[in-house]
């Protein structure tokens, strides 16, 4: 029996789906391991977020907790000051983190900061909202401010399980692929990966390099911060140690070492990479504090050196194979789909 | 008045420092053109050199370079053949990648041996202050701004006057007109990183005489010198000095007049400004 390529995708999409959705419900009484998957996902949808400005648009932001910091602010203040829902908290988080990123991507792309500059430009403001952050005593201060507790609250999205967290974070997850996977395939998409090869000569056919780069740099910021508001609430408080520039290099580099510019890339290696590391230093935190670290470091150089077109090269490549065989279709294995 | 000169004179001092790490970066950076992002926690290594060195021995930090000089030559050698020689011809992705891969190494391996907590030597030799007019200058300070500029000058002179030097320069300017004179690119790169990661043993060592260390630091050193080398551009080895007392300055007056927590925000607000307005820097050639 022959099995078409397409039903045989919606099939392992559906598996993996359920399988997302039955995880908490096996380890619902553990609520460490349930932090754990939970931070899995959300360096999954930060790097799937990431994947359309780094990955196609070739800007290596290393920016992402300062939009994700602002997203958390903004929901966390209006929650705590006028008892603002979150779910709107969400809505205006991202909007804020998107004005943020128009007043900072505007000029930059304005003043052709490229490259290096544009990385490390990013990493500096990261650090800029951190100090600001603590400087202004009215809405940050370098003291936690903590969001009311409740023990179950749809409305003010406070539970005293991290099980809901889970479910939201994976909602957001697939609303991120599914965003991802449209501009792959739409024209700004086919725009954000031309400029990403080479933005002088996408110039020259005609692609608006600045007005796509910003879009790209807007959604982007978007989604991040609505995640910042989940973040908030999942973690009871807000602090300007929300903004990481550690943390933020590391969604850059899930986002390279996951493969740039594939839709599924970043969270391969989000789910591969952060569990590998946070399972390191469950089992070696107790003995040598920050050995999981030089293992990690390591792995991730021998990555970066060895498969410079990311691990998901690797994975499709297998697919494909896997495909053939089952469908046996040959085409399958020559197929050039953008994203995938 | 007096506070505003007083500072201006301790950051410019400062700023001779933060040159002369930057000289290291933009040597690695004009040179092969390589984003290096361990830079800042090559300077964090040297100052826990300098310490274990100093607290071993006993030895003063001003004399560590002697040891820690030639010993980050070698680190720097050897990550360049290590991780470094193999993304020569990848994107600049990967190279980021990597020195990102290497920061977190080193972050995490100086975590694992000396564990977080700040140190710091026992008082140097160089200690005390002078009064010149009415303003104290911290005598530590003094020495090694003065140091700084003396290796910085002498840097400048190597890599005018000697044949590695000026191998360096004309891979730098133009590769392949290089390799056809006669200059082995690969040894030529390997010298400039293991150059441009011994420069900071020294600035390890004088910033040791009046300051401890932690592993957070290399960040912080990171984005400075790369905010000196935004300010001054590549290739002008003076206007790299101008534009470290210029950052140092500015960092010492918003901590004197403003806040002392302000000083990171002043200095990166300068380089995004820089990047905006002259992205080639005040002194670049390029």
């Amino acid at each position: 029996m022959r099995i078409k390529a397409t039903t045989f995708n919606r099939v392992l999409l559906g598996v993996l789906l359920a399988i997302a959705l039955l995880i908490p419900l096996l380890i619902r009484t553990n609520q460490y391991n349930l932090v754990l998957v939970t931070t899995v996902l959300l360096f999954g949808v930060l790097a799937t977020a990431w994947n359309i400005i780094g990955g196609m648009a070739g800007q290596l932001d290393l920016a992402a907790f300062a939009y994700l910091g602002l997203g958390a602010f903004t929901s966390g203040t209006l929650l705590i000051r006028w008892n603002v829902s979150p779910w709107i908290g969400m809505i205006l988080g991202g909007l804020v983190a998107t004005g943020f990123a128009v007043l900072v991507g505007f000029p930059l792309f304005r003043f052709r900061v490229r490259e290096v500059w544009y990385a490390l430009t990013s990493s500096a403001l990261v650090e800029v909202l951190k100090v600001a952050f603590v400087m202004w005593e009215d809405v940050g201060g370098p003291v936690e401010r903590y969001l009311p507790y409740y023990s179950f609250s749809l409305y003010h999205m406070r539970f005293g399980t991290y099980i809901p967290y889970y479910y939201i974070m994976l909602a957001i997850l697939v609303i991120a692929i599914v965003v991802n996977y449209r501009i792959g395939r739409s024209k700004l998409g086919f725009y954000l990966r031309a400029l990403g090869e080479d933005e002088d000569a996408a110039e020259i056919l005609g692609v608006d390099a600045r007005a796509c780069k910003l879009k790209a740099l807007m959604i982007y910021a978007f989604i991040v911060g609505a995640t910042g508001a989940v973040y908030a609430c999942m973690y009871g408080f807000i602090h300007p140690s929300f903004f990481s520039g550690a943390r933020s290099t590391e969604v850059a580099i899930l986002g390279i070492v996951g493969g740039m510019g594939i839709t599924y890339g970043p969270l391969l290696a989000a789910v591969i990479l952060v569990s590998a590391r946070e399972f390191l230093r469950a089992s070696l935190g107790g003995q040598m504090e920050s050995l999981y670290l030089v293992i990690y470091s390591v792995v991730l150089i021998l990555i970066a050196l060895f498969r410079p077109q990311g691990i998901a090269v690797f994975f499709r490549d297998a697919y494909r194979k896997l495909l053939s065989k089952v469908t046996g279709d040959e085409h399958v294995l020559r197929a050039n789909t953008p994203g995938i | 008045m007096d506070t505003v000169i007083q500072s201006l004179l301790n950051g410019a001092l400062m700023g001779c420092v933060y040159a002369l790490i930057t000289l290291g970066l933009s040597l690695i950076f004009g040179v092969m053109n390589v984003v290096n992002f361990a830079h800042g926690d090559f300077v964090m290594l040297a100052m826990y050199f300098t310490f274990f060195i100093g607290s071993m021995w006993g030895v003063d930090a001003v004399f560590t370079p002697a040891v820690t000089f030639p010993l980050l030559f070698l680190v720097g050698v050897v990550a360049y053949y290590l991780i470094i020689d193999g993304t020569l011809r990848q994107k600049y992705v990967t190279q980021i990648a990597v020195t990102v891969g290497l920061m977190t190494f080193l972050r995490a391996l100086t975590q694992l041996m000396w564990k977080a907590q700040p140190r710091a030597l026992p008082y140097s030799l160089i200690q005390g202050s002078i009064h010149i007019a009415g303003y104290n200058i911290m005598l530590s300070r003094l020495i090694s701004a003065g140091v700084s500029i003396l290796a910085i000058g002498g840097v400048s002179l190597f890599l005018s006057r000697t044949w590695p030097g000026r191998a360096i320069r004309a891979a730098s300017d133009d590769l392949d007109a290089a390799s056809l004179m006669g200059v082995n690119y690969r040894w030529t790169y390997a010298l400039a990183f293991g150059l441009g990661s011994a420069l900071t043993a020294i600035a390890g060592g004088l910033l040791m005489t009046f300051q401890q260390v932690d592993p957070t630091m290399g960040v912080r050193f990171g984005l400075l010198s790369w905010c000196v080398l935004a300010l001054a551009g590549l290739g002008s080895i003076p206007g790299l000095l101008i534009s470290g007392v210029i950052v140092g300055a500015a960092e010492a007056l918003s901590m004197s007049l403003w806040d002392p927590r302000a000083r990171s925000l002043i200095v990166y607000l300068i380089f995004i400004l820089v990047l905006w307005v002259r992205p080639r820097g005040l002194f670049g050639r390029k």
